[in-house]
């Protein structure tokens, strides 16, 4: 009797990567099929050729060309990271002392939670009045949308410590900066870090809200721009990288977590600001 | 004793915890009680008759609502370095190795750093956790996260080691296992431990004085000086001797009715 038993197809590692790659193929041959043969018009939608093609013109222009890819990415990627980093010091900072502060907590949060109702991108245009047609609106606004989950999700973290971790320190005489330092801030790191991945998402849309109402540069202004002269092939493009993009920034927030929240067997997910 | 020589005294303690509605609740009806230097002290009780909520007093982590505390003659109130404190779970932080966890208690103190690790190397070694000092919490067992927790309460060489069911949380054998350990580190160290635990056999095999307390509002019912000589090997809990103490405490409380 031969005493291999065959591991069932579906438990295979490869099958699900091998799905997702049939998945992709397929769905690419579908598009193709539409377009060719299915009476889409390519201003509707695009050949799968004609995107590839605007995507390399895009990317292989100068940095320096208004009409390079890179020169607009290279802005809206800067106001991304800019209103998530401002985003994420204010909102952790701000989490911290409602936390440690009742009375702090009791002035802030009427605000917060209006300008939590409040459709935030609304607030796009007030911010072009105030900062103009150049980055300091885009940030603004970038740091706006990242604030919420950030500041909601921290805030959360710093008050729900374990409380026999607390007792600890307690019955330690520890001060509160002590207790706030070795104990709550740690404790709060994996939500902090939920936030924060959730908030380098929200910086990205941010900026390109900011892009669309008024701006001179950036991903935004470069898809009205292609938008105008219906080049949806050249839309397409755009998209393409506005995804690559913000796969490696949420990639490089996940990796960042697991190695600083590295007790946390599994990330969470935030709580939506 | 007449309480002069006590380590720790405590005098008529109360805690009351206000309600939204209706008359408070009694935690603690007034309790009073000595420690002696050295003593190794259990308290078991059914659940709620106050006795986590004593410990917490003693520990400075609650406030009583009135009572007296007495460290060597002195009024005391809050948090004292000459108490060390184990939980029932380890609350080891989950962030920090062993080795920086059990040195906690020695930054939030600020005590000399290279005592403390030299202190910490050798309590480590003394519950069996050399070469762990390196490794998360999360890469021992529950019963390896406790001796470890065992190991920071001391870290500080407090007198007065304060236990609320340390072993509660561990399987029967594990838990066997510890108790010799405890008594091990006890006799190693001679510090007051005042231990509370459900388990009469527990209470009996580590205590020389038991004390048992009646279901909430807890009053003292009885107290037992047990008289075994040490060490205490575990094959003590066999005995007949045992057994009687054992019997005596189970229908002391049987008596009162319902055990939580």
């Amino acid at each position: 009797m031969s005493g291999t038993v065959r591991t069932p197809l579906r438990e295979q590692p490869y099958f699900k990567p091998l799905l997702g790659v049939i998945s992709i193929v397929l769905g690419l041959a579908v598009w193709f099929a539409a377009v060719s043969w299915g009476g889409i018009p390519d201003y509707v939608l695009p050949q799968p050729v004609a995107v590839f093609h605007a995507l390399i013109d895009g990317l292989s222009g100068s940095p320096f060309d208004r009409v390079s890819f890179w020169y607009h990415w290279i802005d809206t990627t800067e106001t991304t990271l800019l209103g998530f980093l401002i985003g994420a010091v204010m909102g952790v900072g701000l989490a911290a002392i409602m936390a440690e502060s009742v009375v702090f907590q009791s002035i802030v949060f009427p605000y917060v939670v209006i300008l939590q109702s409040l459709p935030k991108i609304a607030i796009a245009p007030l911010f072009v009045i105030w900062f103009g047609y150049h980055i300091e609106s885009k940030v603004a606004m970038a740091t706006t949308l990242a604030l919420f989950p950030i500041l909601l999700n921290s805030l959360q973290g710093f008050t729900t410590t374990d409380r026999d971790r607390v007792e600890v320190m307690t019955a330690l005489k520890a001060t509160r900066w002590q207790i706030f330092r070795y104990v709550k801030l740690p404790s709060a790191l994996p939500l902090i870090f939920a936030g924060l991945g959730l908030g380098i998402v929200y910086a990205q849309l941010g900026a390109l809200v900011a892009e669309f109402v008024g701006a001179q540069t950036g991903m935004g202004v470069l898809i009205t721009q292609l938008q105008s002269v219906t080049d949806t092939a050249g839309v397409f493009a755009v998209l393409v990288v506005l995804a690559a993009t913000g796969y490696v920034l949420i990639t490089m927030m996940r990796l960042l977590q697991q190695r600083v929240v590295f007790w946390e067997r599994g990330s969470r997910r935030g709580v939506d600001g | 004793m007449t309480g002069d020589d006590a380590l720790l005294r405590v005098i008529d303690l109360t805690k009351q915890y206000a309600v939204r509605r209706g008359t408070p609740v009694q935690a603690l009806p007034g309790l009073s009680m000595d420690l002696a230097d050295g003593e190794f002290v259990c308290m078991v009780g059914p659940s709620g008759c106050g006795k986590t909520t004593l410990l917490k007093i003693l520990a400075g982590i609650v406030t009583p609502t009135s009572g007296e505390l007495r460290y060597r003659g002195q009024a005391i109130t809050g948090a004292q370095q000459s108490m060390g404190v184990v939980f029932q779970a380890p609350v080891l932080m989950p962030w920090l190795t062993i080795l920086e966890n059990v040195l906690l208690p020695a930054k939030v103190l600020g005590l000399e750093r290279r005592a403390a690790q030299a202190s910490a190397m050798e309590l480590l070694a003394l519950v069996g956790l050399q070469n762990f000092e390196a490794k998360y919490p999360f890469e021992l067992s529950g019963g390896m996260q406790q001796r470890a927790a065992i190991v920071r309460s001391l870290i500080h060489d407090p007198a007065i080691l304060l236990m609320d069911e340390p072993f509660g949380a561990l399987d029967a054998l594990t838990r066997e296992r510890m108790n010799v350990e405890l008594q091990r580190i006890w006799m190693a160290r001679r510090k007051t431990v005042f231990l509370i635990t459900h388990s009469i056999p527990e209470a009996v095999f580590l205590a020389d004085r038991v004390i048992v307390m009646s279901p909430r509002p807890g009053r003292i019912l009885r107290e037992f000086a047990i008289p075994f000589p040490r060490p205490r090997d575990i094959e003590l809990t066999g005995t007949t001797e045992f057994g009687d103490y054992t019997r005596a405490i189970r229908a002391l409380l049987d008596a009162q009715g319902d055990i939580g």
